[in-house]
């Protein structure tokens, strides 16, 4: 006896067919190579297929996507890129009417004695080079450390700085920064790298 | 011809689009953590805007005032309700409340509010009488050619020193003649360069 109705989910979908996939056509790999060398291949390809340009090539694509393997793009012309952008200048227009994003004002619970947020500190101190101490004004925002200046009460500074203190700042932000003096890829001393 | 008219019509859409409230935000209310009333704390109360905004007068960030301010009446004054909560949660955790931004400047402008109000350019100028509002809105775009339009011209905005801080505050009728005086006896200068803000 003949049914159509199925009966399991078997008869539903045929497994075979699930089998039965589109064979990728095989590509003469010497020829392309031979074709390659002679310069006469397309500039740009996507699959070593595409490059080949067979017959069997454009018949896949025909049958894996069906009316596509005419707009396969060879290039770009010049009227179909005056198209796109015209319209992605259009739309460059829209894009910019939105809104600012959201913003908080995250105030403190208690506020430190002496700060004033917007304004910086400047605090005194000093750093050590080989032993000598050069004092410092280091500004800080809302107890942050931003730039280090020589402080001209200082005997040793009179408000100059060299290019260490000015690097200190780095120390604290730049977690890839030196920590020590290095030799060939070693840790090495300030002493071997001044005797040096 | 086509492509013309589409982008001429966004690009005019566009415009008016970024004119528009929904995009400046004007007079639009954003919720906030506690729906705090200025008109209830300044016109009812009578609080000075420095009260809690301490920073005006020495900072670029007029600032917002930390719980304990709030604390200095809510321990006392509705200090078991609903709405006054999370001060007190706090203030009791440590965790600051964090408010909305209602004036949020585009992060490439320098702005500073210590050189305008010391310069005779009051509160209201900008922000409106907040006196009147129950929940924070702006009443002015902050755009660009807002700004310019006092920075070209400051005499037609510009008000006594001892004025700064009058909500209230309504311009004279010889304001033609006040302003000019005032921009000089301020030394107020027309800063209309570009890295007047922008640097």
């Amino acid at each position: 006896m003949k049914d159509d109705t199925p009966t399991s989910m078997s008869a539903l979908v045929p497994l075979e067919s699930l089998l039965d996939k589109p064979v990728r056509p095989r590509v003469n790999i010497e020829a392309l190579r031979d074709k390659l060398a002679a310069g006469r291949g397309p500039a740009f390809w996507r699959t070593l297929e595409e490059a080949a340009e067979t017959e069997e090539m454009t018949e896949y694509i025909e049958q894996e996507f069906p009316g596509l393997s005419g707009q396969i793009p060879q290039g770009v012309d010049r009227r179909s890129l005056l198209k796109v952008m015209a319209a992605s200048l259009a739309m460059a227009g829209a894009a910019a009417c939105t809104k600012q994003p959201k913003e908080l004002i995250v105030p403190y619970v208690r506020q430190p004695e002496n700060i004033i947020p917007g304004t910086a500190l400047f605090y005194a101190t000093a750093m050590t080079t080989g032993g000598y101490a050069r004092g410092l004004l280091v500004e800080s925002h809302l107890n942050r450390p931003t730039k280090a200046e020589g402080n001209p009460d200082h005997p040793a500074s009179l408000g100059a700085t060299t290019i260490f203190e000015q690097a200190s700042i780095l120390n604290l932000y730049d977690p890839d920064r030196s920590q020590t003096v290095m030799q060939t890829g070693r840790m090495s001393t300030w002493g071997n790298f001044t005797a040096s | 011809m086509a492509v013309v008219t589409l982008a001429a019509s966004t690009l005019g859409v566009a415009y008016m689009a970024d004119r528009g409230s929904w995009t400046t935000s004007v007079r639009d209310a954003p919720e906030q953590p506690i729906p705090f009333s200025h008109k209830h704390h300044v016109k009812d109360d009578g609080i000075d805007c420095r009260y809690c905004h301490g920073g005006v007068e020495t900072s670029r960030f007029a600032g917002l005032p930390p719980t304990e301010t709030c604390m200095t009446c809510h321990s006392q004054i509705w200090n078991n309700v609903a709405m006054t909560q999370p001060i007190r949660d706090s203030w009791t955790s440590g965790k600051s409340i964090e408010w909305t931004r209602v004036h949020d400047l585009p992060d490439f402008v320098f702005f500073n509010h210590s050189i305008h109000v010391n310069k005779g350019i009051g509160c209201s100028t900008c922000h409106g009488q907040v006196n009147e509002m129950p929940l924070m809105y702006k009443v002015n775009t902050l755009f660009m050619n807002w700004c310019l339009e006092c920075h070209r011209d400051p005499a037609q905005f510009i008000r006594p020193r001892s004025e700064v801080f009058n909500i209230d505050y309504k311009y004279p009728p010889n304001q033609a003649e006040l302003g000019p005086q005032l921009v000089k006896e301020y030394h107020v200068q027309s800063l209309t360069d570009c890295v007047t803000c922008h640097r």
